[in-house]
């Protein structure tokens, strides 16, 4: 029960009583430290008067006595329980889906810098179609002047 | 700080593993009711009381890190909480002025008188009141009974001191009077 208090060789009368006052008239109860030593002071005859003091308001405590839980109260805590554990399955659950989803989401996007990044430009192999090209060259009005001037 | 005896069990708690959950509640219920009923006064407000602390416990226990307190005293505290609200809300606050003295007059008899001490328990300023209900009922070591009130050793021996001193100038005044 009680496991610390202080580390006192002896106790006086004043100190038994004090602790009487507070922990009751059994022992057990008392601070760990002070029971063999409120042992020893418990076997002289002011010790046995304090502790039958201490003992009769100890005697009406115990006669309150609480009744243990009812079943109902039991089944519906563990029907409350079982709703919380299947609602925090569910979330994980969604959860987990909405992880995946982004871990795809982000692989979906890292491969595409990737092949943007890593992919080498190669010179294009077409070009424009315009009205004035042809075959042969330009076929427009500046192409003819550039040939009548040689 | 010593092994609190509840984590393994809380850890499982907090996994969802169902007979954790049983287990749990096996364990706790009956020690978060008593509580509640001598808090309060009161057997049915008691039972919400501990299916609240009992919801807190589902909330928290996957991610409950043991601190400064062990699980026990973290759900007594939780307890305590939630009786203090409902006190509040009943406006029922008593000071410390019930009397410190001893009364000379005798106690009564043992045997007749439960509902007399569950009165007086509840005439007693509610810190006495948690202060012998966690060291006397619940049998909390007085470190742990401190640890749990948020106060020192010395603090808690002085609260217990006033409180079987108000209980008994109560129960022996009363028990004068029939």
């Amino acid at each position: 029960m009680s496991d610390g208090s202080r580390n006192e060789p002896a106790m006086d009368a004043e100190r038994f009583a004090a602790l009487a006052a507070a922990y009751g008239g059994d022992l057990r109860r008392w601070p760990q430290a002070d029971r063999r030593a409120g042992a020893m002071f418990a076997a002289s005859e002011m010790g046995a008067v304090i502790l039958g003091h201490a003992g009769k308001l100890d005697a009406l405590l115990d006669s309150y006595a609480v009744k243990a839980p009812g079943a109902a109260l039991h089944g519906s805590i563990l029907r409350t329980a079982e709703r919380h554990l299947v609602k925090r399955r569910r979330q994980l659950v969604w959860w987990l889906g909405l992880g995946l989803a982004g871990i795809g989401l982000a692989g979906a996007v890292a491969g595409l810098a990737l092949v943007t990044i890593v992919t080498p430009e190669v010179p294009s192999d077409h070009y424009v179609l315009d009205a004035n090209a042809t075959a042969f060259g330009d076929a427009g009005p500046d192409g003819e002047t550039v040939g009548e001037d040689l | 700080m010593s092994a609190d005896p509840d984590e393994e069990l809380v850890r499982r708690v907090g996994t969802g593993e169902p007979e954790a959950v049983r287990l749990l509640v096996a364990r706790k219920l009956p020690r978060i009711l008593s509580l509640a009923v001598r808090m309060l006064g009161d057997a049915a407000e008691a039972e919400d009381v501990a299916q609240e602390t009992f919801m807190r416990i589902w909330r928290h226990a996957s991610g409950w890190r043991r601190g400064n307190a062990r699980f026990d005293s973290w759900i007594h505290r939780v307890t305590l909480n939630l009786c203090y609200d409902r006190l509040r809300r009943r406006r029922e606050w008593v000071t410390d002025a019930v009397p410190d003295i001893v009364d000379p007059a005798p106690l009564p008899d043992a045997r007749e008188e439960p509902h007399r001490v569950e009165q007086a328990l509840q005439a007693i300023a509610p810190r006495q009141r948690e202060a012998i209900i966690l060291v006397y009922y619940q049998e909390m070591s007085n470190i742990e009974a401190a640890a749990t009130l948020e106060i020192s050793v010395d603090a808690l021996e002085s609260l217990l001191s006033r409180g079987r001193r108000a209980l008994h100038t109560i129960l022996a005044r009363d028990g004068a009077h029939d």
